[in-house]
């Protein structure tokens, strides 16, 4: 019997004595608290692990578990050596390359294909949704089959497409082949199918365009999906590594996730603690972004799958 | 406005960013430079910050602009092949890994996308100056495909405190046998505290590098010189069967201490003695550890047999060059330049303790420099001493997948022996094997069959 | 009443790896459809709108995609061998043990995923539903948290948790129970499995305990108010009242698991970097890392395409099935 499993006891031993006391309403109560705690912590304890490396001295990196005990706490022991480390320049053959300009490419990357993918997805999403045309079915079907292969599969192809069209190692080269999502279309399109038709209707009488239609009056009416989508294509760019890790070549073009991992990739050199110090950082967009749009993200989620 | 934007808030902000960010990048990133005379693409950060610090003396004499690159391995890998694929954007200059160029070679000879470098090595008398052992990785087919970067002559690096403390004599283990006895000595539970405190060894639990390297030594390979399936043999069922015994068995010896942090706790720690150490790794440890600065020492490896082989082979790089360059001579200078250069040579091994693969740079004086981190032994001159006697390995396309069938023959000999102890241990090592490289040769074949079609 | 079965499969994966989905619209979107049906053709306008999405699949996904499946039926060695050998790559794959394991290992994380994961998240997300808002979100967020970061993040990340003797993992482990400071969590055959399927837990309960939440909020709190009136006990509400009104995301969820599963790369790839991502005796090898290691690592792009083929068939099945099961639901 040591510390934690004191602790485990002090945790779990009210709830016998609030079974007895306060009846069963109240144990539940807090057997849930517990519970929600408990996943909680167990979420949480690689990101404390996480903090803690960003601040631990790489000598004692592995002495420690979390942060050493406050009596060893020194200069030596916990300071901003990965900091200082991550801001360097890198040398290249264009000079040394900074921490923020990965992160403006991170940002260009990102911000510019979650765009892109907005609009191309809710105009296709739309259209799918609110019009009959011939080939519509095949269209369909082909969409669907699209998103069953591999992308993996694809990418010696799309290598060689990419260097034809000299675009290999630019930004362009990493974002435009990828605008196209079937699944962002089939998001539009689930969240645009409720949209009434007569308003619709009432807007061609009004003398508005099938352009203005959809920008002035069903855009906005599925926002909660605008936003989720953007949530999730903007996690998943400013998190992508495998593609622009095989298309970008060169330092100064390279995003967030590609340089990060090459701390811990190198055979000479690999480096834990900057690596995890410059993911720390890379979280917080996301994670801003997140508690900006939570509550749009879930009723986006599951508009029109949950709701009838 | 912002409520009237018909997306919403967040999209709305994202447009804003992405539209500002893309209007400041070009602004604030510098564009790339002019395209270079020759691209050189490393998978070694070392190295690229070496060579960009040193070239600057060879573009001044040749007139010419030469650009280096970074990229990961199995992307570099992924990358040159693709561009091979796509007859397009290949570097002029790559390093490659060890094992890796048969990957590239496969194939008809002329398909190949490199520059076939045997003649002029030979004309030039290269093939006399580097250790002859080390052609073995960068050739397929009988010709040169790459220049060898190194010879990485492997010893055992151990910690000296401990060992004295122990009372252990390293000079007289000069074989495993006597390796294994003294280590059966000292690895044990000293406090009673249920943990062993001490281990003789460090080998990776699931095979792998270690295994290679030991089979290396005692003779054993992947593949022959012909480039055949060749480890399905006595030598490497006996090598596996020794490995299981010194890892798992009831008297082993060795730990599986890993890589990097752990690797690096467990050196400062004591708690394994000896290390496999290629000339690379030590002085990695020099960089890495620089408080065991004065406890460390190098010994060859035990041998196998007495008077047997003392040193092995682990890693190494190859430069190869693109068969679409536009300068092939400059890229040989280069290569030249960069790698078998005495003063290259001299800073390299001052800087990561790599003995050169030039024979003519054997004699540098920094090799014969007594090292305070491994208790003043002159470690370059230990090294190159064994450099002529480092095993050759012997690579093909399939080496990748040998290695991993290897390791699975390995990982089903030890799942046979955790469940069965030692009863019939020696027939199901042989069998694991012979299935493993029957699934090479059959992947041989399929290769062989395309090759005869053309 | 028109069935729209042209459009029940109707995908809302927000898978963050990208992966495909297809999602239940069942009743939701027949009934939908009944009550707004498309207006007729407008001539230009919907050809013009799907006109971004129609030009760049074509460029960038149709011709690398037909270049990939066609070289299925070719043996490729080097960059420009190539030579046609029918339904030789299918057949040396269906001899293979390698991908039987990398099948076998799919399906029994693509089984955990759905009979362990899927439970927790829901539980969870039933814990969380009934607590005060302020609360609620800010939980929301740190059980949703290991998904904003990548998943070869994780992957290095709990490579280095898992260390033995010195990791976080066996550290706590050792420290709660006394056990477990040398398990070999990546080393040994039999843990790879489990230490994968731990990982994608920590990732994707809160995942999907979003997803569940948000159903849960969505669920006719008048139906659950009625059968408690009528006497049933906590958990028999929640079994015949709230769980099927859920039925839609319930389904939905746990097709996006599945399918999720039997792509999964880059986690496994991460977290065994040391071995490529086969782990000892192939145990951490997917359908797609194999994939991978057969076109890119040893050079066989035919072979890599042959298992593509499988591995969009497979998840083909799986989609049809769910067509099936969400149809039966609907009765």
């Amino acid at each position: 019997m040591d510390v934690v499993h004191w602790l485990l006891l002090a945790l779990f031993a009210p709830l016998p004595i609030l079974l007895l006391r306060s009846g069963s309403a109240a144990a539940v109560r807090y057997a849930r608290w517990v519970a929600i705690g408990l996943a909680s912590v167990v979420v949480l304890a690689p990101f404390v692990w996480l903090l803690a490396a960003v601040f631990k001295d790489r000598s004692v990196f592995n002495e420690y578990v979390f942060f050493p005990p406050l009596a060893q706490w020194s200069s030596k022991t916990m300071n901003l050596g990965n900091f200082v480390e991550l801001l360097r320049g890198k040398p290249s053959v264009d000079g040394p390359v900074y921490f923020w300009q990965y992160v403006l490419n991170s940002t260009v990357y990102a911000t510019v294909s979650t765009v892109a993918q907005l609009g191309v997805s809710s105009l296709g999403g739309y259209a799918l949704a609110k019009y009959e045309f011939r080939g519509k079915a095949a269209l369909m079907a082909f969409m669907l089959g699209s998103m069953m292969i591999p992308s993996v599969l694809l990418l010696a192809p799309l290598y060689k497409l990419v260097v034809d069209a000299r675009m290999v190692d630019t930004l362009p080269g990493i974002i435009i082949p990828w605008i196209a999502t079937a699944y962002g279309v089939f998001l539009f399109r689930q969240a645009c199918v409720s949209v009434p038709n007569e308003m619709l209707d009432a807007g061609r009488i009004d003398g508005c365009s099938e352009l203005g239609i959809y920008y002035r009056l069903v855009m906005p009416l599925v926002r909660p999906m605008a936003a989720a989508f953007c949530l999730i294509a903007f996690l998943q760019h400013w998190n992508s590594f495998f593609a622009p890790n095989v298309f970008l070549h060169s330092q100064r073009n390279f995003t967030l996730p590609i340089v990060l991992t090459m701390y811990v990739n190198d055979y000479h050199d690999t480096n834990y603690g900057v690596y995890l110090t410059g993911t720390a950082l890379a979280m917080i967009p996301p994670a801003v972004l997140f508690l900006a749009l939570q509550r749009e993200f879930i009723s986006g989620l599951t508009s029109g799958a949950v709701k009838g | 406005m912002i409520e009237k934007f018909p997306y919403g808030r967040a999209p709305f902000w994202l447009l804003i960013v992405a539209a500002v960010s893309s209007i400041v990048r070009p602004i604030v990133a510098r564009s790339g430079s002019s395209r270079p005379d020759l691209l050189y693409v490393t998978f070694s950060h070392l190295h690229q910050e070496t060579y960009e610090k040193v070239v600057g003396e060879f573009e001044r004499r040749h007139d010419i602009h030469v650009q280096f690159q970074y990229s990961d391995w199995h992307v570099l890998q992924s990358r040159l092949e693709n561009a091979m694929l796509a007859g397009a954007d290949v570097p002029d200059m790559v390093e490659v890994f060890e094992g890796s160029l048969g990957f590239f070679t496969r194939g008809p000879a002329a398909d190949i996308g490199l520059l076939d470098l045997t003649d002029k090595i030979r004309s030039t008398g290269l093939d006399r100056r580097l250790v002859q052992s080390r052609f073995a990785s960068w050739s397929t087919g009988g010709r040169v495909y790459a220049f060898p970067h190194d010879v990485h002559p492997t010893m055992l690096a151990y910690r000296r405190d401990l060992v004295e403390r122990l009372g252990i004599d390293v000079k007289s283990l000069d074989t495993w046998d006597k390796f294994v006895e003294a280590g059966r000595r000292i690895t044990r539970d000293e406090n009673g505290d249920g943990i062993i405190d001490h281990y003789m060894l460090d080998l990776p639990g699931d095979g792998q590098w270690g295994l290679e390297t030991l089979m290396l030594q005692r003779g054993s390979q992947l593949f022959d010189a012909q480039g055949r399936v060749a480890f399905d043999t006595d030598v490497t069922a006996a090598t596996i069967r020794w490995y299981i015994e010194q890892t798992r068995g009831p008297a082993k010896i060795a730990y599986d201490a890993g890589m990097d942090q752990p690797l690096l706790k467990v050196m400062t720690d004591g708690l394994v003695l000896f290390y496999i150490t290629p000339d690379w790794r030590s002085g990695f440890f020099e960089h890495e550890l620089p408080g065991l600065k004065g406890k460390m020492a190098l010994m060859p490896l035990p041998a196998w047999e007495p008077g047997g082989r003392r040193t092995s082979v682990w890693g190494g790089t190859g430069l190869v060059i693109s068969r679409r360059t536009k300068h092939p001579d400059l890229a040989w200078d280069l290569a030249q330049f960069l790698y078998y250069n005495p003063k290259e040579g001299g800073e390299r091994f001052v800087g990561t303790k790599i003995v050169p693969v030039d024979r003519d740079e054997w004699g540098l004086p920094e090799l014969d420099a007594p090292d305070p981190y491994y208790s003043n032994q002159p470690i370059g001159r230990l090294y190159a001493d064994l450099a002529p006697r480092t095993p050759p390995h012997y690579v093909t396309a399939l080496t990748v997948v040998a290695q991993r069938k290897l390791n699975e023959a390995y990982s089903r000999s030890l799942q046979h022996y955790e469940r069965f102890g030692e009863e019939g241990l020696d027939r199901a090592i042989r069998e694991e094997l012979a299935r493993a490289a029957e699934y090479v040769r059959i992947r041989e074949e399929r290769n062989e069959a395309l090759a005869q079609v053309q | 009443m028109q069935p729209a079965s042209s459009s029940a499969q109707v995908p809302e994966s927000l898978h963050p790896s990208g992966s495909s989905a297809a999602g239940p619209q069942g009743a939701a979107g027949r009934t939908k459809a009944r009550a707004a049906m498309p207006p007729v053709d407008r001539g230009w306008a919907p050809y013009l709108f799907l006109a971004p999405y129609v030009v760049l699949t074509a460029a960038f996904f149709l011709m690398p995609f037909f270049n990939a499946i066609a070289l299925a039926f070719y043996e490729t060695n080097g960059p420009r061998t190539r030579v046609f050998v029918g339904l030789a790559n299918f057949r040396f794959l269906f001899a293979d043990p390698m991908f039987y394991r990398a099948l076998e290992n799919t399906t029994i994380f693509a089984l955990a995923s759905v009979f362990l994961q899927l439970p927790l998240s829901l539980g969870l997300a039933v814990l969380l539903n009934s607590s005060e808002t302020r609360f609620k979100s800010f939980f929301r967020l740190i059980l949703f948290s290991p998904n904003l970061v990548g998943q070869i993040f994780v992957g290095i990340l709990f490579s280095v948790l898992f260390t033995p003797r010195y990791g976080l993992i066996n550290r706590s482990l050792q420290g709660l129970f006394h056990w477990g400071l040398e398990e070999r969590w990546l080393t040994n055959p039999a843990l790879v499995m489990p230490a994968l399927v731990l990982t994608s837990l920590w990732v994707w309960v809160g995942f999907n305990m979003v997803y569940f939440l948000a159903a849960l909020q969505s669920v006719d709190k008048t139906l659950e108010e009625a059968a408690r009136i009528d006497g049933a006990g906590a958990w028999s509400v929640f079994w015949h009242v709230t769980l099927p009104s859920m039925r839609h995301v319930v389904v939905f969820v746990v097709i996006t698991c599945i399918i999720g599963s039997y792509q999964l790369f880059e986690l496994p790839l991460a977290l065994l970097n040391t071995t490529d991502g086969f782990g000892p005796d192939n145990s951490g090898l997917t359908l797609i890392t194999y994939l991978y290691e057969m076109a890119f690592r040893s050079g066989d792009l035919g072979l890599g395409a042959a298992i593509g083929w499988v591995v969009t068939l497979i998840i083909f099945t799986i989609s049809m099935v769910q067509i099936r099961a969400s149809r039966i639901l609907e009765d």
